[in-house]
């Protein structure tokens, strides 16, 4: 099957300031992609340049066939859910949803309104301003709006993360379900690898303007190429291979302690729940151990043996 | 007891000093004599009757407020786009362009006015209602553009990409987006425009030329010849109308939130 949207060879700069180099990648269609990076990766800026908002200096953007490099974001049928929500405060939530089909002179105006603000839950909020909901109505609206424009491809800028906890679970079903509904081809963006790792069907880790590994959730999860995308997804301990040219990491539950050729000393633990968290100062760094509950616990101050046992290490390919 | 004494004084005395002008204004308009005089010597509203019998009163009027509306309304065209990419770009130069922009308020009047005089009107031989045009214009240009920007710094830069993205050009976005949310700076500059170049004086003083002249203009050179208290008649009316405008202003508008 072919890209849906497809980046080639993609460089982007703001200035001098190179944010995104060369970058390759596809997009298939229908899927749920997630953009997964520190701040300053090129992460939103790459999800800029799918939406026409940045001109690339070199490279291509093709989307659904047809080359989009210079079709201006009016054109591109590409719709984006803004980190800040980006409503008109002017216009009631109708209205905002309605925007885009007005420009468009759609006749079923009215109909489409409704049905989309049914799909995001505030059919009885169409006739209140923007400043009169909450951050989770807001944002739902501003879903509304993109969602209605039927794009090609939805994009979304950090969609969770100024949600509190409960709302951001909410937000994640109802992200899910409006792909499952509409199908439409989604991209957000995110620094929180557990979003990713949650609601993607395939993550892009992006590192200084690069794709740093592509996959499944579960090969990002398990089989991290490098030291920086182990460490993204909880690996907390990566050493060289002794016996070869690439990397060990374990996860806090992968480390054995009380017994082990190292030796450390306990700083803290807290109480997790089914298990107690352990950093210990060692030789070889800051270490972090989870120890299942029922195991002799150790208090802090305390000299401990551990071990980082082989076989419970997964092999990265490049230790950083 | 003494220190709220003091307060007192000082408060009603700076409420005398502000308001007991336009009081006496008001009296001295009322008067039913023939010179302007306080206290007023029996009341009548001839005097208020006799403004509007005033050729030159009718004729000045009309100069004003044409060149208070239009003047302003060219103002905002200049205005608003200059204060869209102060607030909104980093321009080199952006500074000397602030500087230039607030320069009106800056350099007296006489001297804008002379200035207007010697080398624009004698050399070129325009017409003195343009220049006049021309002046106001500038001089209500550093409200335009201040009022403009502190409501701009309020809005956000993302909504246009929204737009754009919806389907609107760049400048599809400013017009559809931008221009909406700044309604209430617009009219607040409007307003204060309005109300700068009606009551603008030094500048015009050098600006007046056959049959053409501003009201205020007009109120001294009538006072110069008749010491009747028409002028008191014309200046009250003028406060009430001012009063009007910003009292509409604030009860529709919250105008001091942008002043």
């Amino acid at each position: 099957m072919s890209d849906f949207v497809s980046l080639e060879r993609l460089t982007l700069a703001y200035g001098k300031t190179v944010a995104v180099e060369a970058m390759d990648l596809g997009i298939r269609k229908g899927e749920l992609l997630a953009l997964l990076g520190p701040s300053g990766c090129g992460k939103t800026t790459t999800m800029r340049a799918i939406a026409g908002l940045l001109t690339p200096k070199s490279g291509t953007i093709q989307l659904d066939g047809r080359e989009m490099t210079h079709v201006p974001p009016s054109k591109r049928e590409v719709g984006l859910v803004f980190q800040s929500y980006a409503l008109f405060p002017h216009l009631t939530v109708f209205e905002n949803v309605a925007f885009g089909l007005r420009l468009r002179r759609a006749s079923d105006l009215v109909a489409r309104v409704e049905a989309v603000l049914g799909t995001v839950g505030l059919q009885d909020l169409a006739d209140r301003a923007p400043a009169e909901l909450s951050g989770g109505q807001q944002q739902r609206v501003a879903l509304a709006r993109s969602l209605v424009m039927k794009p090609k491809v939805l994009l979304l800028d950090e969609p969770l993360s100024n949600l509190d906890a409960r709302l951001r679970l909410e937000m994640r079903l109802e992200l899910q379900r409006v792909q499952w509904e509409t199908g439409v081809t989604m991209v957000f963006v995110t620094h929180d690898q557990s979003e990713a790792l949650a609601l993607a069907d395939r993550i892009v880790v992006m590192r200084d303007g690069r794709v740093e590994q592509l996959g499944t959730p579960e090969d990002i999860y398990s089989q991290p190429v490098s030291g920086f995308v182990a460490d993204f997804v909880g690996f907390e301990t990566i050493r060289r291979d002794p016996n070869g040219d690439g990397a060990l990491a374990w996860r806090p539950g992968a480390v054995v302690l009380g017994t082990g050729p190292f030796a450390g000393v306990i700083r803290g633990v807290s109480f997790a729940g089914e298990k107690n968290e352990y950093v210990l100062d060692s030789d070889l760094g800051v270490i972090r151990a989870d120890a299942p509950v029922g195991f002799p616990t150790h208090a802090p101050g305390e000299a401990v043996a551990f071990d980082l046992p082989r076989d419970a290490a997964v092999r990265l390919e490049r230790f950083d | 007891m003494n220190s709220r004494f003091a307060q007192w004084a000082i408060l009603g005395l700076t409420l005398t000093f502000l308001i007991g002008p336009f009081l006496i204004i008001i009296a001295a308009a009322l008067s039913a004599g023939n010179n302007l005089a306080f206290p007023p010597q029996g009341y009548s509203l001839k005097w208020v009757i006799k403004v509007f019998e005033i050729e030159s009163f009718r004729k000045s009027f009309g100069v004003s407020m044409l060149l208070a509306v239009f003047g302003t309304l060219a103002a905002l065209v200049l205005g608003v786009p200059a204060a869209y990419a102060l607030t909104r770009y980093r321009i080199p130069g952006a500074e000397p362009v602030r500087l230039v922009l607030s320069a009106p308020i800056i350099v007296p009047g006489i001297i804008v006015g002379l200035a207007l005089l010697r080398y624009l009107v004698i050399p070129t031989g325009v017409t003195i209602m343009l220049a006049l045009f021309l002046a106001h214009t500038a001089l209500v240009l550093p409200y335009a553009v201040r009022v403009v920007s502190a409501s701009m710094e309020n809005l956000r830069t993302d909504i246009e990409e929204a737009a754009m993205l919806l389907g609107c050009s760049r400048t599809g976005a400013f017009l559809r987006v931008v221009v909406p949310n700044l309604r209430g700076g617009i009219l607040a500059a409007f307003i204060l425009g309005f109300v700068t170049s009606f009551n603008q004086v030094p500048v015009s003083l050098f600006l007046s030329g056959p049959g053409v002249r501003t009201l205020p203009i007009d109120m001294i050179a009538y006072m110069e010849i008749n010491y009747d208290p028409s002028v008191a008649a014309l200046s009250a009316l003028l406060a009430f109308m001012s009063m009007a405008i910003v009292f509409a202003a604030e009860r529709f508008l919250g105008f001091s939130r942008y002043v």
